[in-house]
């Protein structure tokens, strides 16, 4: 059961035992009490918080519920800067993030830098994919891309972020790599949806050509056959039952674009405590419930963490900074 | 509109409509003009600012109409039942600035106090009746329904 | 044949004893927590998915009783529009507008009733549209693209002087405020804060629960302090739910015709549940013109946007089962359910767990079915906590407001924001101004203008996207009529006068 929303208490139990159960851990004594998720209830980084707090505590690995709550605000800003101002130290507390939340960095949309925070560690990710209907004119993604490069006026592409986002750039690092010179890049046209779901049904109904988004939110259109997968954005060929799409490496382009999601901590936090939490999610990411949560939401496993997570997270950081320069974003 | 012995309180709103159709045509004109500094952005036809603007015109042109042909108001209240409101608000305003730092239940026990006296209770009642609510709303939110509220400080329980 | 074998089968699931117990438990429970302002199915469902999961219920038992709340925290959020004119949540709010006069004149038990009654009819509309025609449906949605959408939001605000019965001028002024207001955030194309100032609470926008909580239940509150004396009285009186049912035999073809609006509204997925009520309210009063009494207590008034409500609920299952697309706040909740179920709604769900598709059908009628009989004992009930004097019902309910809008976000600056909106709620009553359209304004001028901007992406700035299709001509040429009649018909009303 993958997005059961954990509270800390449930009606049962309270209506059972009444006012005296009531509690919540001592802050300092396990290394995870509180996960904050910065958007409304529903969304991926609500998942990230509820499923992994629920196996933290089916798992042993905390004694009491790990509180989730909801910060929605600015991609996230709103809950970044609440733990830069008012709880960096506490030892207690993660925030789910995401390569949303980096790219939003990245772009200088976040009041403070990577260094504000400290990375404890990605635990899976999801996979960037290129579709076009399956009646489209379009059958390989070097005849997508090679329309693109000649008429890029004559595409609309769509996806679930807003212009110069995740699903915007991937996009447009395939066309740089097929070719298209920097002052075309804006003629490609970008339609934003909420969600890839709305964007693949705006496609099917041929309102676009074109969608860029993450394969854990449609996989089903996939599976149905609705939709022609151009290309996936991974490194290697992906497990069951997708291993048959192909990459856009193995057709020529060097562009991968994943979603990753993990989590960071305040940065004032101490070594002891950091490592103590980085230990308990790697734990977590070694357990065989995770990698079937995982599954049956789209993501494929992927650990990374304590100090090289942080070294990853600044890389990403830089690369999606000089792309978003190189293609407009930012100036 | 139309409740029954509602109409008693009908004035005319020459006064009141003036005065909100000139706020409004100014909160108009100052979108129209603040909507000119969104960066119109990366590869957009159509901007940020233009939703704001294409609002912002008929906003102002019906402001400017409310102004020339004004309608009726309910009546303004008089200065005792201000008073109240004013107090209510402020009391209100108080309680969301020390639900933080003091915790839900002495922050909610003094506010429903001093609102159920500003409702009209005498004190017994107002503190039975405080007392009551702010617990019942505790175990309620707090136990069934599994929200945290924000604890006293230093007390983790 | 197959999908009636199915359904069969739910309903025989549904109907063991021990699931009717869940239902009745759910709707309950559901009706109260809906009927806290503030506190509506989005939240309600949200809380409760964890309860089932301590209970250790079966999916299907989870299911009926989950489904059961959210119809629960539908129906309460209507006690709390029709008794104290303060809506719980979105879908509720155009309930306030005959509901609350119906209240006034004693009648409140009868609208209760009504309103029952006609979102049971809704919802079976709906239902049996969703087992016969869910496939074409589908088909007929996908062809609804931006440009369509976007005049689709057009003729709902060309309508929206139909929402109250006062000046014109001021309808459309306090829209215009509602949109302006939803403007307010970061921008989701590109990114830029608008209206912030520096302030990141802002950037979300401003949450139309907020909003919908200062205009009606703390602008009631400041109503309520003018006068105080009548603070130890009862409020009002509020007779029996019995006359509901004959009443509602009265606005039987209103109910029909608002099933019906609401469904297709349902059915579009960018549409939602609040334009279904909203359509049908001010489609049924143009409808009706004169011979309605609309604002002032009318029953059809509660009718109308309680079928077109529950219609558009239910219609708005067809795109979230077959295509994972949640068409409102309440639908995306019973998304999240589902999730929570390991059931993933998409393209294959109706081919691959079928039993599941009309499993869901099934506990959604009984929850409805549960919900009309126990309306009778719920007026009672009410009746009883309405014998509460002013002086304590009123600060209840605003303790209940602070600290349900406290709960979505954590913010005081929400509570802030929540008084604002308070006092905004109460100069514009004051003025005449009426508060519905700002918060319809609120809600749906975001995908008004997103809508509006896809499309221009999709042309490459070419305007003439807008009108270029049959669907949107259609709906502009059905819009222009509509307010062509109206004006027409506020003339002849005039020579009369």
């Amino acid at each position: 059961m993958p997005t059961i929303k954990h509270a800390r208490h449930g009606l049962a139990a309270s209506a059972l035992l009444g006012l005296g159960l009531a509690f919540s851990a001592p802050s300092q004594a396990l290394p995870i009490s509180e996960c904050i998720a910065p958007a409304d209830p529903g969304g991926g980084w609500d998942f990230t918080c509820r499923s992994v707090g629920k196996l933290l505590l089916e798992l042993d690995l905390v004694d009491s519920p790990v509180q989730v709550t909801n910060m929605p605000g600015g991609v996230g800003a709103v809950a970044f800067s609440n733990v830069a101002s008012k709880r960096p130290a506490d030892s207690d507390l993660v925030v789910a993030t995401s390569t949303v939340g980096m790219t939003q960095i990245a772009q200088g949309q976040y009041p403070g830098g990577a260094d504000t925070m400290r990375w404890l560690a990605m635990l899976g990710t999801d996979v960037g994919v290129i579709l076009v209907d399956d009646e489209s004119r379009f059958e390989s993604l070097d005849q997508l891309l090679e329309t693109m490069v000649e008429e890029p006026d004559s595409l609309a592409m769509a996806g679930s972020s807003g212009a110069g986002g995740w699903d915007h750039i991937r996009a447009l690092m395939l066309a740089k790599a097929a070719g298209m010179p920097a002052d075309q890049i804006g003629s490609v046209r970008w339609v934003q949806f909420d969600g890839g779901g709305p964007a693949v049904t705006q496609m099917m109904g041929g309102h676009v050509d074109v969608v860029s988004t993450d394969l854990g939110e449609i996989a089903g259109f996939i599976e149905s056959g609705d939709v022609r997968v151009l290309a996936v954005l991974s490194e290697e060929p992906l497990p069951e039952p997708f291993a048959d799409l192909p990459t856009a490496v193995s057709q020529g382009y060097d562009v991968t674009g994943y979603n990753w999601r993990g989590f960071y901590t305040g940065g004032e936090v101490s070594d002891e405590d950091y490592t103590a939490m980085v230990d308990t999610l790697q734990t977590l990411y070694e357990s065989d419930e995770w990698k079937d949560v995982a599954q049956q939401n789209g993501l494929v496993p992927l650990w990374r963490g304590g100090e090289e997570f942080n070294d990853f997270v600044r890389q990403s950081i830089d690369e999606v900074e000089t792309v978003s320069r190189e293609i407009g974003v930012i100036q | 509109m139309h409740e029954p012995g509602m109409d008693a309180g009908r004035i005319p709103g020459v006064i009141g409509d003036r005065i909100a159709g000139v706020v409004l045509a100014v909160l108009a004109a100052g979108a129209w003009w603040h909507s000119h500094s969104f960066a119109t952005g990366f590869m957009q036809p159509v901007g940020p600012g233009a939703f704001p603007r294409l609002v912002s015109v008929p906003l102002g042109l019906l402001a400017l109409y409310l102004i020339l042909r004004p309608g009726f108001n309910q009546r303004w209240p008089h200065r005792a039942a201000l008073l109240r409101q004013v107090g209510a608000l402020l009391l209100l305003g108080g309680y969301a600035v020390f639900l933080e730092p003091w915790g839900f239940l002495p922050a909610s026990l003094v506010t429903v106090i001093v609102l159920v006296r500003l409702f009209g209770a005498p004190w017994k009642p107002s503190l039975a009746s405080g007392t009551i609510l702010t617990v019942g709303l505790y175990a309620l939110f707090e136990f069934a329904l599994g929200m945290p509220l924000p604890n006293m400080p230093g007390l983790s329980w | 044949m197959d999908i009636l074998t199915f359904l069969a089968q739910g309903f025989a699931v549904a109907l063991e004893p021990q699931h009717l117990f869940l239902a009745l438990i759910g709707c309950a429970l559901g009706t109260l927590i809906g009927a806290l302002p503030g506190l509506g199915p989005v939240n309600g469902v949200a809380l409760m998915i964890p309860l089932t999961f301590n209970f250790g219920l079966t999916p299907t038992a989870a299911l009926i009783l989950l489904v059961s709340i959210y119809y629960g925290c539908m129906y309460g959020g209507r006690i709390s529009s029709i008794l104290l004119n303060i809506p719980g949540d979105e879908p509720a709010m155009m309930t306030t507008l005959d509901g609350y006069p119906m209240a006034l004149k004693g009648r409140g038990g009868e609208a209760l009733g009504l309103s029952g009654v006609a979102s049971f009819i809704g919802a079976t509309v709906a239902t049996i549209g969703l087992t016969l025609f869910a496939p074409l449906l589908v088909g007929f949605a996908i062809r609804f693209g931006p440009a369509e959408y976007f005049a689709l939001f057009v003729l709902a605000f060309a309508t929206i002087g139909g929402v109250t019965s006062g000046s014109l001028t001021k309808s459309f002024i306090a829209a215009c405020l509602g949109l302006l207001l939803g403007t307010v955030g970061i921008d989701a194309v590109s990114s830029v804060p608008r209206y912030t100032f520096g302030w990141f609470e802002l950037y979300d926008g401003i949450d139309f629960i907020v909003a919908l909580v200062g205009l009606f239940a703390i602008s009631e509150c400041l109503v309520f302090l003018e006068d105080t004396r009548h603070g130890s009285k009862p409020t009002m009186k509020l007779g029996s739910a019995i006359p509901g049912m004959r009443s509602a035999w009265q606005c039987s073809p209103t109910i029909a015709r608002s099933s019906l609006i609401g469904f297709i509204a349902g059915v579009l997925p960018g549409a939602g549940a609040a334009l279904g009520s909203f359509l049908s309210y001010t489609l049924e009063k143009r409808w009706l013109g004169r011979r309605g009494d609309f604002g002032r207590g009318d029953p059809r008034g509660v009718a109308a946007p309680e079928a077109g409500n529950n219609a558009a609920a239910g219609g708005a299952l067809i795109p979230m089962l077959s295509l994972g697309i949640p068409g409102s706040g309440t639908t995306a909740v019973l998304l999240a359910l589902l999730l929570s179920m390991n059931i993933t709604p998409g393209p294959l769900l109706f081919a691959q767990q079928p039993e599941m598709v009309w499993g869901l059908v099934a506990a959604l009628f009984i929850g409805n079915v549960m919900l009309l009989v126990l309306n009778i004992p719920l007026v009672g009930f009410f009746a009883k906590v309405l014998q509460a004097p002013g002086w304590f019902l009123m600060p209840m309910v605003v303790m209940v407001a602070f600290v349900g809008v406290y709960s979505l976000s954590n913010s005081a600056f929400d509570l802030y924001l929540m008084l604002a909106f308070g006092v905004l709620g109460y100069v514009l009553r004051k003025l005449e101004i009426p508060t519905v359209p700002v918060v319809l304004g609120l809600l749906l001028g975001g995908q008004m203008e997103y809508n509006m901007r896809r499309a221009m992406s999709i042309s490459g700035g070419d305007w003439s996207i807008l009108w270029n299709s049959g669907i949107s001509i259609g709906i502009y040429a059905f819009a222009i009529t509509l307010i062509v009649a109206g004006l027409v018909f506020g003339w002849m009303v005039k020579q009369r006068m």
